[in-house]
């Protein structure tokens, strides 16, 4: 069961997905041809701890860098390094920090340069996937409301979901219960109340499912070789209705409670 | 970041593997309880209990039955069907 926050924790949830997501627009800007992922990582790091935050990833289970580059093929969990970007690529970005003990997590794909229709219409579905595991994020509405919602999605399109790795509470950790999955049917798993904390984060790829880690136990590529995008953002739960964490509160200011 | 799923996988819902192995009943033990002698060379008997399906009718002595044992040696196994 994952934690309820009180309001003025969501705050501080607040504040550390504000700073992951202005970090990543930076990096989206800075994604261009010739450009090497570490230089892309260094940036992130230094824009974080600018903020007064701190990498979330760098140290988690023995991750080496601030920030998560997956390139083309590659799902999830991209270690940074010499690779350099070339002109149609598309570059997941996933990006996470903690500041005053609360962690903010989001990720995007963006592409470099001009890229093919395939993985323009890619990464159109899978951001859409993710506003509609959003939408799901009601009170009284279920985890597997929100996989459901993504999988529906994304299968409509002709695209597969990753299953081997899941959304996640968030909050004084990076991973906290309950596991969130991409798939599945509705009306199943943890009931959603309000100040329930969730990274949802669809991972979808242009061919089948299957997915595969390299030997640098991170990278997580597509077995058959096809394009994958990814989406995330930080999630609240509250009695109106989800409230993206990086955005201001978007039910009115009067309400000082979710309870 | 993702996490990565427990027991990555549709439909491995943290389910240890199992092995199914032929066997028949020796006696029946309190408690729904069967002691279950394997055909196998390893561990020769076990007590079993029964699975819902198979404990829809009572089990005798000498029927056969399929026994589902975990892969880590728990001492007891689970009958899951009767063999005819």
């Amino acid at each position: 069961m994952s934690v309820q926050k009180s309001w003025a924790e969501l705050q501080k949830m607040h504040r550390a997905c504000r700073i992951v997501v202005d970090t990543l627009g930076a990096l989206a800007e800075a994604a261009a041809p010739g450009v090497s992922t570490r230089e892309l990582d260094r940036i992130a790091r230094e824009r974080i701890e600018r903020e007064g935050a701190r990498p979330a990833f760098l140290g988690y289970r023995g991750y080496p860098a601030t920030l998560c580059i997956s390139v083309n093929d590659e799902v999830v969990h991209g270690i940074p390094g010499e690779r350099r970007l070339e002109e149609g690529d598309i570059v997941g970005l996933d990006l996470g920090c903690v500041v005053d003990g609360f962690y903010g997590d989001a990720a995007r794909t963006v592409g470099v340069g001009r890229v093919s229709d395939e993985a323009r219409r890619l990464m159109g579905v899978t951001e859409e996937a993710l506003r509609a595991g959003i939408a799901a994020c009601r009170p009284g509405q279920r985890v597997g409301d929100i996989g459901h919602a993504v999988q529906t999605h994304a299968e409509a399109s002709g695209y597969s979901v990753v299953r081997e790795f899941v959304g996640h509470g968030i909050g004084t950790s990076l991973h906290e219960e309950p596991q969130v999955p991409n798939y599945g049917p509705p009306g199943r798993r943890q009931r959603l109340v309000p100040g329930m904390c969730l990274a949802i984060e669809p991972m979808v790829n242009v061919g089948g499912p299957a997915v595969r880690v390299l030997e640098d136990g991170w990278t997580a590529v597509t077995v058959d070789g096809s394009l994958s995008a990814h989406f995330e953002l930080s999630v609240a739960v509250t009695e109106e209705g989800p409230w993206i964490l990086s955005e201001p509160y978007p039910y009115g200011r009067e309400r000082q409670s979710h309870a | 970041m993702p996490r990565v799923a427990d027991g990555a996988g549709p439909g491995a819902a943290a389910t240890p593997a199992a092995i199914e192995v032929p066997g028949t009943v020796l006696e029946s033990l309190p408690n729904a309880l069967y002691r279950v002698q394997l055909e196998t060379e390893a561990r020769p008997q076990v007590v079993a209990h029964v699975s819902g399906a198979a404990a829809l009718r009572r089990i005798l002595p000498g029927e056969g039955v399929v026994v589902e044992l975990l892969a880590y040696d728990s001492g007891r196994g689970r009958i899951v069907r009767r063999r005819f």
